[in-house]
C-alpha cells in the first residue's frame, strides 16, 4: 500500500462526485485557455511590431486621408531616419467571404522600414518595376495556390476604379515570409502608385505614414514634432508609436487581456468554491477513518498531504483536460482560419499559468478540510466517553 | 524477545467539561497491569472503561496524574510525540473495525507499515503473515465490502499487530458479532497472548469474553476497594 495508491482510491470513491467536478474544472480551463489562445493572436502582432516605428494619421479617424506630400514633412524633422506612406485597399478575393488584408504601400521604401517580411530581393526588385505587382504572404499563395506571374483579381470594398468598376487587376511579383511564426503571412502589399492613379476619387493622398525613428531619437520628442507640424493644417495628424496603433485597433473589437482577466479571476473563484465543497464533504465522509489512520500513527500532516494531493489530482485532471480541448480547438481554428486569427496558439507561459493555478487552487482547497482534521479527536470519534 | 511494557497509571484524574459543569470521570485512579497480562476491563456504562483505553493507547491525556508504558511516560507527550509513539507501541481494535473500504484487506493490513522504513516487498511479506496469523490469507484481496463483520474484525486485528506492538489494546471488539464468531474472535486474542507475550486491554461488557482474559477488573468494585483502601474502611 502506497501513499499515492491511497490518494488515488480514495479520489475515484465516489466516481460521480470526482467525474462532475472535474468536468466543471475542465470547462472552466478550456474557457480560459481558448481565450489565451485569442488573446495570444491579438496581441501577437503588438508584440512583432517595431517600437522605433511610428503611425500617423489624420488626428479624426483612420478613414480621414493625408496629403501625400505630409511624407517628405516628416522625413525632414529630426530624428527620423525614413518615411513610407500605406492606404487601406479593404480587399476580396472572388467574393467577400474570402477577406484579404489587402494594403498600397509606397513602393520605394516600404519593404525597408518592415525587414521583419522577408523578400528575395530579385522578386522585390521585379514587384517595383512592375506597376501592378503584389507582394503577397506565403499562406495565401499556399491557400490559393498562386505563383510568381500569377494575374489575380481583387475587389475593394471601398476603392472604385476610374472605369468604374471595384475589380482591380494584379499580377504575384513577390512572395513573403515572415521572420516569427506568429507574424501575419496573409498579407498583400501593392504598389500606391498604381492605387493613386487607377482610383476615381481622392488622388495624392495617404491613409497613414509610417515612420522610422532614429535608435538614438527621443520617440516623445519625434511624436510631439510630427503632431506639432501638422497641428494648424486642414489635415492635424495624431502619432504614437506601432505597438500603440495595434493595440487601440485590437481594442477597437474587444479589451480582451480585460476579458481573461474577469474570466480567470471568476474561474479561479468558482474553482475554489466547487473544489472545496467536494473536499470538504469527503473528509467529513471519511470522518471515522481519518480518525482511525491518526490512532494507527498517522500525523495529521499526512492526512492534510493526501488532502491536498487529492485536489491537485481533480484540478490538475479538470485543466489537463481543459486546457487539451482548448488546444485541438485552437490548432483547428489555427489550420481554418489562419487568415482572421493569425497566430493563434497557446505558448509555454500558458501552461505555466495553468500550473501555477492549479498548485495554488489545490492548497487553498485544502485549507478548509486541514482544519477538519486538526480538529479530529480520535476518542471521541473512535469511541464513547464511557 | 517479549519486552516488559507494564502500563502504570499513577493517580489519574480526568475530567470533562460539559456545559458549565465538569463531569469527573476518574478521580485518583491507579492500576497497574503487567507485561504480559490478557485483562478484561468490565462494569456498567460511564464508569470510564474506554477513557482509560484511550488514556493507555495515548488517545487521550488525563486532566492530572501520569500514564506510564513501560519506561515511557507518555502523558506528557506533544501530540506529534504520542503519534509517532502510538505507530511503534500499540495496536488498536475497535468495536467498529474502521478498515478503508477504498483498500483490500492486504493494503488494510499494510497501512501502518507505510509509517516504517520497510520497502514494499518486506511490507507485504508482514502483511502476509499478520493475516495468516488471523486465519484470513485466503481473503488478502478481498475489499472490506466483501467481507463479513468476523472477517473484517480479524483484519482489523491483523492490522493491529502488523507492526508488531507489545500491547494490544481492544475496545469492545465482539461487541458487532454472533457469539459463534466472538469466540474465535476472543481464542485469536488469547492465541496472540499466550504465544506471542502480546499484553492485551480489552474493555468489554461480555462475561463470556471476560472468560478469555487472565485477568479480570471489574471497574466498579476496583473503584470502590481503591477508595475504601485510600479512606481506610475495610
Amino acid at each position: 500500500m502506497d501513499f499515492f495508491l491511497l490518494v488515488w482510491r480514495n479520489s475515484f470513491r465516489k466516481k460521480i462526485r470526482f467525474w462532475l467536478t472535474c468536468i466543471s474544472v475542465m470547462v472552466a480551463f478550456f474557457l480560459f485557455s481558448t481565450l489565451s489562445g485569442v488573446n495570444h493572436a491579438l496581441t501577437a502582432s503588438v508584440s512583432a511590431s517595431n517600437q522605433y516605428r511610428l503611425i500617423t494619421s489624420h488626428k479624426i479617424s483612420l478613414t480621414q486621408s493625408l496629403p501625400i506630400n505630409t511624407q517628405q514633412k516628416v522625413a525632414a524633422l529630426a530624428g527620423v531616419k525614413q518615411v513610407s506612406y500605406a492606404s487601406w485597399f479593404g480587399g476580396y478575393f472572388q467574393n467577400e467571404k474570402n477577406q484579404l488584408a489587402v494594403t498600397a504601400v509606397g513602393h520605394e521604401n516600404y519593404f525597408r522600414l518592415f525587414p521583419e517580411y522577408l523578400i528575395p530581393q530579385q522578386q522585390l526588385a521585379q514587384w517595383k518595376k512592375t506597376r501592378t505587382g503584389v507582394v503577397i504572404g506565403q499562406g495565401i499563395a499556399d491557400k490559393y495556390g498562386w505563383k510568381i506571374g500569377d494575374q489575380i483579381p481583387l475587389s475593394s470594398s471601398i476603392w472604385m476604379n476610374k472605369s468604374g468598376s471595384f475589380n482591380w487587376s494584379f499580377t504575384v511579383s513577390a512572395i513573403y515570409r515572415s521572420k516569427k511564426k506568429s507574424a501575419d503571412n496573409n498579407k498583400v502589399f501593392f504598389q500606391h502608385a498604381y492605387f493613386d492613379q487607377g482610383r476615381a476619387y481622392a488622388q495624392n493622398s495617404v491613409s497613414w505614414l509610417s515612420t522610422e525613428i532614429k535608435p538614438q531619437a527621443n520617440v516623445d520628442n519625434v511624436i510631439k514634432s510630427i503632431d506639432q507640424l501638422f497641428a494648424h493644417t486642414n489635415s492635424p495628424t495624431r502619432t504614437t508609436t506601432e505597438q500603440v496603433f495595434i493595440k487601440e485597433q485590437a481594442q477597437q473589437f474587444v479589451d480582451m487581456a480585460m476579458v481573461i482577466n474577469i474570466v480567470v479571476i471568476a474561474v479561479f473563484f468558482t474553482l475554489l468554491l466547487i473544489v472545496c465543497n467536494t473536499m470538504i464533504q469527503a473528509i467529513r465522509e471519511r470522518n471515522n477513518e481519518s480518525a482511525m489512520m491518526k490512532a494507527l500513527g498517522f500525523s495529521s500532516m499526512s492526512l492534510i498531504q493526501s488532502i491536498y494531493f487529492e485536489s491537485l489530482l481533480l484540478l490538475g485532471l479538470g485543466a489537463g483536460l481543459g486546457s487539451l480541448t482548448a488546444g485541438l480547438l485552437i490548432t483547428f481554428i489555427g489550420q481554418r482560419f489562419n487568415d482572421f486569427l493569425p497566430g493563434i496558439s497557446l505558448t509555454a507561459s500558458h501552461y505555466l499559468t495553468v500550473f501555477i493555478l492549479v498548485n495554488i487552487a489545490a492548497a487553498v482547497c485544502s485549507i478548509f478540510p486541514a482544519f477538519a482534521i486538526k480538529r479530529i479527536v480520535i476518542s471521541e470519534t473512535l469511541g464513547g466517553k464511557a | 524477545m517479549n519486552i516488559k511494557n507494564d502500563i502504570i497509571l499513577k493517580n489519574i484524574n480526568k475530567s470533562y467539561k460539559k456545559g458549565d459543569s465538569t463531569v469527573v470521570v476518574l478521580d485518583h485512579f491507579n492500576l497497574t497491569i503487567n507485561s504480559g497480562d490478557f485483562v478484561a476491563l468490565m462494569g456498567p456504562s460511564g464508569l470510564g472503561k474506554s477513557t482509560l483505553l484511550h488514556l493507555m493507547g495515548g488517545l487521550d491525556q488525563p486532566t492530572s496524574g501520569e500514564v506510564i508504558i513501560g519506561t515511557q511516560r507518555i502523558d506528557n507527550l506533544t501530540e506529534a510525540g504520542l503519534t509517532k509513539w502510538r505507530a511503534e507501541n500499540i495496536g488498536f481494535v475497535f468495536q467498529s473495525h474502521h478498515l478503508l473500504p477504498v483498500l483490500s484487506a492486504q493494503g488494510n493490513v499494510e497501512l501502518p507499515l507505510a509509517l516504517t522504513p520497510l520497502n514494499k516487498k518486506q511490507r507485504q511479506q508482514h502483511a502476509d503473515y499478520a493475516l495468516e496469523l488471523v486465519g484470513m490469507s485466503d481473503r488478502s484481496k478481498h475489499y472490506p465490502k466483501e467481507l463479513s463483520g468476523g472477517q473484517e474484525q480479524r483484519v482489523a486485528i491483523a492490522r493491529a499487530i502488523v507492526s508488531d506492538p507489545n500491547i494490544l489494546l481492544c475496545d469492545e471488539p465482539t461487541g458487532n458479532l454472533d457469539r459463534k464468531t466472538a469466540n474465535e474472535i476472543l481464542e485469536l486474542l488469547a492465541q496472540l497472548n499466550r504465544d506471542f507475550g502480546k499484553t492485551i486491554v480489552m474493555v468489554t461488557h461480555d462475561n463470556k469474553a471476560a472468560e478469555y482474559a487472565t485477568r479480570l477488573i471489574n471497574l466498579e468494585s476496583y473503584i470502590t476497594e481503591q477508595n475504601n483502601s485510600t479512606t481506610g474502611v475495610s
